[in-house]
């Protein structure tokens, strides 16, 4: 926790960022020896801080920045400031998570040969292979605590009354359907408790038992005395030297003030609408259109998954809330099957959401009243429902770019997200919503509800890993093409989306990352 | 005070919605009259005129006023204070009366058929007035963990353990076959 290193010290790894990625990869460099700065815009919280309600700690823990939402998408209108729903504070968007961690199937590397040109879409394939991460994959899981898997030999949660309800209907319509692998003790394990079901795993974990940086990799990284973090600390721009090498971080510390820390290296780790808008801000007269962007690529192609909710009604009572948030998930339709009528593939995710969010996320916006949004919110108990999560189309003009004239608390320009369907998504997610229908009538539902996406919890791609200098930002160790000491350390690198929830994935590429970048140090190539 | 943040979180997060919210007021706390609890910023009609429209945004019929009232007293004590939420609100009231006549040849609450009221209120669902009242009162009514048990949610479980020994397996009414 004392460790503090210098301003002028011109040897360390600064991260920036605390959250799955950044915290990850702090950890993982720390265990090696090599020292860093972790650089955090907000505040460090403890579990103390956390509660069991929605509101108070959505208020409390997320980004609430101005930002701006554009296109044509009903989240512009809904939420026209609120593109995302992420997390400011030690732990980042780990601390909101809900434990759902997936490997991405092989296809989901290679969705350029798999599937050809998609029109209207920027598809690439990942200059990596699952072969390639699967040992990393293993040790994500060992490293989060993943039940279900062989890697942790933990056994699921049981099944909850959501859970069950699910199943059967799936069951009967003939869809597989298992227990969610959740980064969530299921036993006393690595120092934390086995999961109680308090059911508001989205809201921060109370007892600890859902993996989050918060408590694990941070602390953990601290402990061997490499690590300073750095709390209220917010990036305002990454500097370079003539050679076009980085050479530290210029910050706001929490008193406004601003500071520079020099660095031998600088991985970014800010999620995928702050990373690229570092780089973007970081322009300078060599590099003016942002830093690593030779290609142009950095803050395009962002993708959220195709998202969406479907809430059914029945006569009984489920009580869903009694449950992790996320207790199962059908995966039938996760495979690349164009007969489907849509690339790629989805799941369905079975997850509750309490009553105070499901009366602001069931028809959101403006004209969200009247006698039948108030009639199945007095069915609250009876509902059970699931949020859909499937592949995205990288579409270059979904993006993150820099407001023109307006700027934040920090003096920065404000960032502004285009995001809008891809037509493939939106087929997709109509595929959803009737698969969903059927699977609950088959129970008896007697309403369905479809829920439009909300403020996207699962952010990618804008500063992707190609292949080829020309077609991304960074290459597969997530070094970016143009500046060998410059890495991305988050969800940003995701070539794809794939169909399952990011952060699995963004473990492994930082244990992976971490070897490569101590590789590279050790060998004096950075 | 420990409750000004995330109550500030909430308004940010509602502005960003485009609703607004005051806080819950406490239920139980000593009532004005459901008619009289908002006569001085806008008159004995203009309350019971704003009790019938809370009652038609969220409409749970088994809900006492009570409940509706908890969320609109703080609104009218804010208003007394407050000139423009005053103005806010007695134009709104005027708005709607004016529509309803227009529409109806009667008063707002005059109108006997919800659907008609309904659709008065759809037509002026984008303004400012309607969106206060919208935004209030979903953090009144869906936020208000004196409400949550008629809902039939639990609210905070992790000093009572969770539901690991409390039912999280229960369900009694799905048929395996
Ligand atoms: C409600 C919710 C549920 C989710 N459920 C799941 C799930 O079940 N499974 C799953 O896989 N994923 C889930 N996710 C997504 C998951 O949380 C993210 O994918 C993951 O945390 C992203 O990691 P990251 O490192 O890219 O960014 P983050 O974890 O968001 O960390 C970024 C950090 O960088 C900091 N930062 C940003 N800009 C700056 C700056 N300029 N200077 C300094 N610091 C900065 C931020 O404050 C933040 O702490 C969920 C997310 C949410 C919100
Ligand atoms: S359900 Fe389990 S993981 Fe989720 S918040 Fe409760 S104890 Fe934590």
């Amino acid at each position: 926790m004392t460790t503090k290193f210098d301003l002028n010290d011109d040897s360390l790894v600064v991260i920036i960022g605390s959250g799955a990625g950044g915290g990850t990869l702090a950890n993982e460099l720390a265990q090696k020896g090599i020292r860093s700065v972790v650089l955090e815009a907000g505040k460090r919280f403890t579990l103390d801080d956390i509660e069991n309600d929605e509101w108070k700690m959505f208020g409390k823990i997320s980004w609430l920045d101005k930002r701006y939402v554009e296109g044509p998408a009903r989240l512009a209108k809904d939420f026209p400031n609120l593109p995302a729903w992420i997390v400011k504070g030690v732990g980042g968007a780990t601390m909101h998570w809900a434990g759902v961690a997936m490997r991405f199937q092989e296809h989901e590397f290679k969705m350029k040969s798999t599937n050809g040109v998609v029109p209207g879409a920027n598809v690439l394939d990942w200059p990596i292979t699952l072969k390639e991460l699967e040992p990393y994959y293993v040790k994500a899981e060992k490293k989060m605590g993943v039940c279900g898997t062989e890697a942790t030999g933990m056994p699921f949660h049981g099944q909850s009354s959501h859970y069950k309800v699910v199943a059967e209907g799936a069951r009967r319509i003939g869809a597989k359907c298992d227990q969610a692998t959740l980064a969530i003790n299921t036993q006393v394990r690595d120092g934390r408790p086995s999961c109680q079901v308090n059911g508001f795993c989205m809201q921060g974990c109370k007892i600890g038992a859902k993996w989050s940086t918060m408590y694990t990799e941070i602390p953990k990284a601290e402990a061997t005395g490499n690590v300073e973090v750095r709390p209220q600390s917010m990036v305002l721009r990454i500097e370079h030297d003539k050679s076009g090498k980085v050479t530290g971080v210029l910050y706001a510390d929490k008193d406004g003030n601003q500071q520079l820390q020099k660095a031998r290296v600088v991985a970014v780790a800010g999620n995928s609408i702050e990373s690229p808008r570092m780089l973007l801000n970081s322009a300078s007269s060599m590099f003016p259109d942002g830093l690593a962007n030779s290609s142009g690529q950095v803050g395009q192609n962002y993708m959220t998954h195709t998202t969406g909710g479907v809430y059914a009604e029945f006569e009984k009572p489920v009580h869903m809330y009694k449950s992790t948030v996320v207790p199962g998930i059908v995966h039938e339709w996760k495979d690349n099957d164009a007969s489907r009528g849509h690339l790629a593939g989805y799941e369905l995710e079975i997850l509750h959401l309490g009553l105070p969010f499901m009366s602001a996320f069931l028809n959101p916006g403006k004209s969200g009243w009247g006698r039948e949004l108030a009639d199945s919110l007095a069915n609250y108990d009876k509902m059970a429902g699931f949020w859909i999560c499937g592949e995205d189309m990288p579409v270059e003009s979904n993006n993150i770019t820099l407001h023109p004239t307006e700027k934040d608390q920090y003096g920065l320009p404000v960032p502004v997200v285009y995001k809008t369907d891809h037509i493939n998504d939106t087929r997709m997610r109509n595929h959803a919503y009737d698969r969903s229908t059927e699977l609950f009538e088959s129970i008896g539902a007697t309403k369905v509800n479809y829920l439009p996406p909300y403020p996207a919890s699962h952010n990618m791609g804008t500063n992707r890993m190609s292949e080829k200098a020309r077609d991304g930002v960074v290459n597969k160790w997530g070094q970016s093409h143009d500046i060998s000491n410059l890495f991305v350390s988050d969800g940003s690198q995701f070539t794809t989306s794939g169909t399952e929830n990011p952060t699995l994935t963004i473990v492994a590429l930082a244990i992976r990352q971490a070897d490569y970048i101590a590789d590279q140090m050790q060998r004096r190539e950075i | 005070m420990k409750n000004n943040k995330p109550d500030l979180g909430r308004r940010r997060f509602l502005a960003r919605s485009g609703i607004t919210v005051a806080g819950v007021g406490i239920v139980s706390a000593g009532l004005l009259s459901a008619t009289a609890w908002a006569a001085r910023a806008v008159g004995e009609q203009g309350s019971a005129t704003l009790m019938r429209m809370a009652r038609d945004i969220y409409p749970h019929d088994r809900l006492e006023d009570k409940y509706y009232a908890a969320v609109l007293t703080p609104l009218a004590q804010q208003a007394e204070a407050d000139a423009d939420l005053r103005t806010l609100l007695q134009e709104g009231v005027a708005e709607l009366d004016r529509r309803s006549r227009e529409r109806f040849g009667k008063p707002f609450l005059d109108i006997a058929a919800e659907g008609d009221r309904v659709q008065i209120l759809r037509a002026m669902e984008d303004g400012a007035f309607f969106q206060r009242l919208r935004g209030d009162l979903m953090m009144g009514i869906y936020n208000n963990p004196e409400l949550w048990p008629r809902f039939g949610y639990g609210g905070s479980a992790w000093q009572h353990g969770g539901y690991i020994n409390r039912g999280y397996n229960e369900i009694d009414w799905l048929v395996l076959s």
